[in-house]
């Protein structure tokens, strides 16, 4: 707390923006998984 | 427009603009009485405990046998029989001796938790806490960042117990009853203002007998009572990492976002219900019939 | 006049027969449930005359037990099923979810009663209860009050949701109606409420930030714990339902099997979505706050534990479930779910509460028996209604998506 030195509280953002892309195409993988078991049954 | 319908039309929008300001943030009540306080000078401390006898007999709770109890040996929190322990630490620079209560937060977590207004900080500082309203949820003791008050588990109608600064002496401007058995003056009553500035003069003639710190300066956003200490605050148990934001403040964003879904969300809800809603459907609606 | 003592005379003795027990006496879960409620009733005698020291471990520094983290924060979460249902069925019209939602709405009002109603043996001064209702001391400045009011106002809407059926079951025609109309908005507001509280079990553990391990701490707890509930609430719903198909199958009319299969490979489709976000949001905070160093040592890995274990493992079970539909696999995903829920809220509000204290908070036998008590209790209440009311008989709704079938099922 004594501190008197930079603090950069957005390190992680670009983490986080890796994450979020990962997220969305992982999303698509997944909606095509489980669609295809829907196409089966018709 | 001439020069004098501007400067008149300006400072009319700025007065404006002031009261608007005024208005929108939570400042303090214009003339409300500033909070009482304690400063604590642990380096004057000589862990006579009469702070703690005083406070038995003044509020009616336990009264500890000092002289053979032998209660500095070990470790002690305050309980529901007792609203103020001192407590014995052997640190790099000798004996130190620490009282400990409520430490009466500018903002505290604890009035902030209660439901039913139990816990009031009042407006001269003190937190108290009205028997007729508690239910015994217990919530203040889970909020509380220095795990305050207590509890009477062994009773059928149990109370919060906690320090209440000698709320019927602090109201009518006296000193609680600790401050006035302390044979030190290790205990100083007074208005946070005027406490600071002690404080910041004992550090400043003293730099080498004091620790450049003093506690509940900004902890959880300022508390009622501060402490000076010689050796790092860490070594005579008080938490470092509870951090500056004012408690409350934590559950502040969620608590703004209740309105905002009871008033979005019926309103969505409705909306989705007819938007599904087939063209020649029977029903009519909400309303059935 | 002796018309009317005619008719009180006849609602007197269908009270008196409705109220008769049913079926055997002697079942292995009244055997078990029996002793067990009876104990609790002694231990909560002893609880009030003699104060929560008596019967439970709490302590000055654990002041919240297994009365307050597994009854009030789990069941409520168990209980997130009834709105789900009744968003999908009211709003959304899926037709296909029909016929469960009477035993969810009613599981739903239930678990109400019984878990947040459990929150009065865990007051101190329970008698004060009513204080921030009656306006004497409105502390609106707490997160505690809204969760309370917000529990008194769902359970309204879950009564008027359910009330249909009450009225069915007591013939009344023109009730019915009433009840009937009520029925959308009572489940607009049960949804808006939901919300909310869901969210805001989450909310009390804000303030306690030094207390809760880091891990499991997070400014975004409420939002955590509302996603959760959605799934937790998909997975009860999962699972009450195979315990009710078996244990009323002599109420449902044939084809019911496959039509509960059909349902629950829906419901898998939208547990799976709720986890997949859940997931991504835990690796969100986990990466926000920068907390690898924290995974190493025994609370890293329960951490893990909680998250992939009871998170992710069930996740991908309910999605190759419902590829597959593999119905099996599905109801172990919903008990792993469970297992997880449970296993987060406790984390919270018990296990990683006070992670750093010498003093552990271990629950006292009493405790445990008082919480199978009100889980029994409740499983008592609903048999008797479902084996009075017409819950699981028929298919149908409780007001009226779909008004032509509901007069239908009516005449």
């Amino acid at each position: 707390m004594e501190t008197y030195s930079y603090v950069n509280i957005f390190e992680t953002k670009g983490l986080e923006y890796i994450l979020l892309i990962c997220f969305m195409v992982m999303m698509v993988l997944l909606f095509r998984y489980m669609r295809a078991g829907m196409r089966d049954k018709s | 427009m001439n020069r004098r319908n501007f400067f008149r039309l300006s400072g009319m929008a700025s007065i404006a603009l002031m009261a608007k300001t005024a208005e929108a943030s939570h400042g303090p009540r214009p003339g409300a009485p500033e909070f009482w306080g304690v400063l604590v000078d642990t380096t004057r401390c000589i862990g006579c405990r009469s702070c703690e006898v005083a406070c038995g007999e003044e509020n009616g709770m336990f009264v500890p046998d000092v002289e053979n109890d032998g209660a500095l040996e070990t470790l002690r929190t305050t309980d529901e029989t007792q609203w103020t322990v001192v407590n014995h630490f052997e640190t790099s620079k000798g004996d130190v001796f620490v009282k400990r209560q409520c430490m009466h937060c500018w903002q505290p977590a604890c009035t902030a938790a209660c439901l039913t207004k139990a816990m009031e900080k009042t407006e001269l500082g003190p937190v108290i806490w009205h028997e007729n309203r508690c239910m015994g949820c217990r919530f203040c003791m889970v909020s509380c960042p220095f795990d305050v008050p207590k509890f009477e588990y062994d009773s059928w109608n149990p109370k919060i117990q906690k320090c209440i600064m000698c709320w019927h002496r602090t109201s009518v401007g006296d000193k609680p009853a600790c401050v006035e058995s302390c044979p030190t003056d290790a205990l100083i009553f007074g208005h946070k203002r005027d406490l600071m500035e002690i404080a910041r003069m004992r550090i400043y003639n003293h730099p080498e007998k004091y620790v450049h710190k003093i506690y509940g300066e900004h902890e959880v956003g300022g508390t009622g009572w501060l402490y000076l200490s010689a050796v790092p605050f860490e070594e005579i148990g008080f938490r470092m990492d509870l951090g500056t934001t004012p408690y409350p403040e934590y559950t502040k964003d969620f608590l703004y976002g209740v309105p905002l879904v009871l008033l979005g969300f019926p309103a969505l809800l409705a909306g989705m219900n007819l938007m599904t809603r087939p063209e020649n459907d029977e029903e009519s609606g909400v309303h059935g019939e | 006049m002796a018309r009317v003592a005619d008719e009180r005379q006849s609602l007197f003795s269908f009270f008196k027969d409705q109220l008769r027990p049913r079926g055997k006496l002697i079942t292995p879960f009244n055997v078990i449930s029996i002793p067990v409620i009876i104990a609790g009733v002694i231990i909560l005698f002893f609880r009030f005359t003699q104060g929560l020291g008596a019967t439970t471990n709490l302590s000055q520094q654990n002041p919240w037990g297994i009365w307050i983290g597994f009854d009030v924060v789990t069941g409520v979460a168990f209980a997130g099923g009834a709105y789900v249902l009744t968003f999908a069925v009211y709003v959304m019209r899926m037709d296909k979810f029909h016929p469960i939602i009477r035993a969810t709405v009613l599981n739903g009002f239930l678990a109400y009663v019984f878990y947040a109603g459990a929150l009065v043996f865990d007051l101190g001064r329970p008698w004060h209860v009513i204080n921030p209702v009656i306006g004497n001391a409105f502390g609106y400045n707490s997160v505690l009050f809204l969760v309370a009011w917000h529990f008194m106002l769902y359970m309204t809407a879950e009564f008027v949701e359910f009330s249909p059926v009450i009225t069915e079951w007591l013939g009344l025609k023109k009730a019915r109606r009433v009840a009937n109309s009520l029925t959308l908005a009572a489940v607009i507001l049960g949804i808006s409420l939901s919300t909310l509280h869901q969210s805001g079990l989450g909310a009390l553990f804000l303030m306690a930030k030094p207390k809760i391990h880091p891990l499991w701490y997070s400014e975004f707890i409420p939002i955590f714990f509302f996603v959760s509930s959605i799934f937790a609430g998909i997975s009860m719903v999962i699972f009450e339902s195979t315990i009710s198909h078996r244990v009323f199958k002599m109420q449902m009319g044939p084809g019911s099997h496959e039509r509960l299969n059909e349902i629950i490979i829906g419901l898998a489709r939208g547990a799976t979505i709720a986890m997949f976000v859940y997931y991504f949001f835990k690796a969100l905070i986990f990466i926000h706050d920068d907390q690898w160093a924290l995974i190493k040592g025994f609370w890293g890995a329960w951490y893990l534990t909680e998250v992939l274990g009871f998170v992710l493992v069930p996740m991908v079970l309910f999605a190759y479930g419902s590829r597959h539909k593999a119905v099996g696999i599905i109801k172990i995903a919903a008990v792993l779910t469970l297992i997880g829920v449970l296993l987060n809220r406790l984390n919270i509000s018990v296990i990683a509460f006070n992670w750093n204290v010498a003093d552990k908070y271990i629950p006292h036998w009493m405790e445990i028996v008082v919480t199978l008590t009100v889980v029994f209790s409740e499983i008592w209440i609903f048999r008797w209604i479902v084996n009075r009311m017409p819950v699981m008989r028929e298919p149908g709704a409780l007001g009226s998506p779909n008004r032509k079938r509901e007069l239908q099922s009516l005449n």
